[in-house]
């Protein structure tokens, strides 16, 4: 059943290109790539591994004050564009997808517990989704029940598509989706353990080698009706190959395609580009160039954002979605950086310039552990 | 928002100073494969879908939504003393399975499910959020059914757990599983809700369904005030529980489900002052 589109009405945006939307996609269009060096001192040998990290306020990437003081400003941006009054925004929905929700303050606290008295157990006083609806109610004025989406790197996509389904129907009449994902030491002690992180983040190229973290928060305003920037919906399913990654034949990521497809009731033709997941991670990065050569004939211009801003995880959602909307509203795909070589086992050859964006449909794919994968549509309008 | 009610399970022990119980022969029993590399916190979510599942070959497309209060906390926990206080990197499998999909995987690989898995939590009303997501996508076709499950873990020793969770020190906690199985349409055996409910609509939505030999039954969160009003005249339905959880409406429905109490339950839960009425028709 093809769901009516919802109308993006407000995005805000914090990444390692900027904080603000407008900011962010000045310099994606210039192709800066923020990655700076990051060291985890206390793990026998340091960790030390690039992250693309929030422009420098002074007060360091663990700082546990960060939630606060940041969420609601990028929430406000999106709130502001949309122009909710105080009485709408009341009666808001607020859906959140992250991986880590707080974690970076809970353990702030912990470590404080262990100086003071060494050697406690775990004492989790917080719980990150709750904290992040009181906030909203208290800085934003979010008053609407919340949904808090733990999908890993699918989850702000996942309550994209849930606001959008329940708006759809008219469950409500606006909704804040917000991705949040700040670094912390669970985060990047636990992919060091993975072994899945990289000096370099090159998606789709042949000497791709794994992923480079990234921080990020994005908001999105979603009302009923349409106009210049849409978003149809999409479709998310489960793939039970591994819990680490996607069947590298692209089998599921096809099945994927073709489900968003079919409820947007569109022809693979119609796409007039695709941003892909993208994580530079060799399995991935086969099974989503596999699915995508499954499903499209002729593949779309392909692009890929994490280059210019890290993988951020739970974030990456609403994070992508609202660079890509801005980038869009500007006109341009952006080029993938980092490419060069292509892989012949993949067959899909990325934009290495930027390409004029017209009005259509574009596909934006995420996947993540857990099997979960989740393709979302946006309808750039004249 | 109506949907028919094909299969529940439930389970929720009391946990004392003694460790947990092993689910392990239970799990044993109720799935077809061994999973490895799970912790508590999934052992309970596949326990409770598998039984709800009961050996019925389930459409692959049927959506799952599994959520909880407080998630694996146990594993949680592992995690944080392995990187705070150990100084060591956390095991592979522990900090994967920070991650509530990770139980979505185990429990679409154990039933054969390809479609939709998600995640969701609202604390103190986590079942109330799961259950508008999966009414919302049956609505829409979106799957031809819905699994909808909620797991409670609680993780030793008790007297830690309490203060995290912020109880008295005397409050006896459990952990669950809980679960329905739900497609669209409506039927003898249903399940109809209707959220954000407030003050007047909540009286005119409970007064409408309303039937004499049906029963009413509140959520921890609705005030006292509300419930005595909504209680006036009206059967009570208040099971026995050996412990609390995060999930209370999760378990109050599948326990009115399991023991097939006469007429319907309608269950007054949610966050105050955005409430859910949750009625279910069972078997009769």
């Amino acid at each position: 059943m093809k769901t009516p589109s919802v109308r993006v009405a407000g995005l805000g945006l914090a990444c390692a290109l900027g904080l603000g939307l407008e900011n962010c996609v000045r310099s994606l269009r210039a192709g800066e790539r923020p990655a700076r060096p990051l060291s985890l001192e206390g793990w026998g040998d340091p960790i030390r591994l690039p992250f693309y990290s929030f422009p420098d306020d002074g007060r360091g990437p663990f700082d546990p004050e960060r939630l606060e003081r940041m969420l609601p400003q990028i929430a406000e941006e999106a709130l502001s564009a949309a122009g909710l009054s105080p009485k709408q925004r009341r009666r808001t929905a607020l859906f959140v997808g992250s991986t880590a929700y707080g974690i970076a303050r809970a353990e702030g606290e912990y470590l404080s517990l262990l100086e003071r008295a060494p050697g406690s157990s775990f004492a989790l006083s917080r719980i990150g989704f709750q904290e992040i609806r009181e906030l909203m109610r208290e800085t934003c004025g979010i008053e609407g029940p919340d949904f808090a989406f733990n999908t890993a790197c699918t989850a702000s996509a996942n309550a994209l598509l849930a606001a959008q389904r329940s708006l759809s129907v008219g469950r409500f009449d606006h909704a804040l989706i917000l991705g949040v994902e700040l670094a912390n030491r669970t985060t990047l002690t636990g992919f060091s353990g993975l072994q899945l992180l990289a000096d370099e983040l090159r998606p789709f190229d042949a000497r791709r080698s794994g992923i480079v973290l990234g921080e990020g928060i994005g908001a999105a305003v979603l009302e009923r009706g349409s106009g210049r920037l849409n978003f149809p919906g999409g479709s998310s399913n489960s793939d039970t190959y591994s819990v680490t990654s996607a069947n590298p034949d692209g089998s599921s990521i096809a099945r994927l395609e073709a489900e968003v497809l079919a409820r947007a009731s569109l022809k693979p033709d119609a796409i007039r580009g695709i941003k892909a997941h993208g994580t530079a991670s060799p399995l991935n990065d086969a099974g989503e160039a596999a699915g995508l050569r499954k499903t499209f004939g002729l593949l779309p211009p392909l692009t890929a954002l994490k280059p210019y801003l890290g993988h951020t995880l739970g974030a990456c959602g609403i994070v992508e979605f609202a660079l890509l909307g801005g980038a869009l509203a500007e006109g341009f795909l952006p080029a993938v950086p980092g490419f060069s070589q292509e892989d012949p086992l993949l067959g899909v050859r990325p934009l290495t310039a930027a390409a004029p964006a017209p009005d259509g449909t574009y596909l934006l794919n995420y996947f993540g552990f857990g099997g979960n994968n989740t393709a979302l549509l946006l309808e750039k309008s004249a | 928002m109506k949907a028919r009610l094909l299969a529940s399970s439930h389970r929720i022990d009391g946990i004392g100073l003694a460790p947990a119980p092993s689910l392990d022969e239970a799990l044993h029993q109720a799935c077809r494969e061994q999973h490895r590399r799970i912790d508590r916190f999934i052992q309970l979510a596949l326990l409770g879908a598998a039984r709800c599942a009961g050996g019925r070959p389930l459409d692959p497309s049927t959506a799952l939504y599994l959520g909880s209060g407080v998630g694996p906390a146990g594993n949680n926990i592992i995690v944080q003393e392995q990187i705070c206080r150990d100084k060591v990197l956390p095991r592979p499998f522990n900090f994967v399975n920070t991650l509530g999909s990770s139980a979505t995987f185990f429990v679409a690989k154990e039933l054969g499910l390809e479609g939709q898995g998600w995640w969701v939590a609202r604390r103190g009303a986590t079942f109330e959020a799961l259950l508008e997501l999966a009414l919302t996508d049956l609505e829409l076709g979106i799957a031809p059914a819905a699994l909808v499950g909620v797991a409670e873990e609680c993780p030793q020793p008790v007297a830690d757990q309490r203060r995290r969770l912020g109880v008295k020190a005397e409050t006896p906690l459990a952990e669950g599983s809980h679960w329905l199985l739900l497609e669209k349409g409506g039927g003898p055996e249903s399940l109809e809700a209707e959220f954000e409910l407030q003050g007047e609509a909540l009286l005119a939505a409970l007064a409408l369904r309303w039937r004499p030999e049906d029963a009413v039954a509140f959520g921890p969160s609705v005030p006292p005030e509300l419930r005595a009003e909504l209680a006036r005249g009206r059967q009570e339905f208040t099971p026995a529980f050996p412990g609390e959880h995060d999930s209370a409406a999760a378990a109050f429905v599948t326990d009115f489900l399991e023991n097939k109490g006469d007429g319907r339950l309608h269950l007054v839960a949610g966050l105050a002052p955005n409430h859910a009425l949750i009625s279910v028709t069972p078997k009769i």
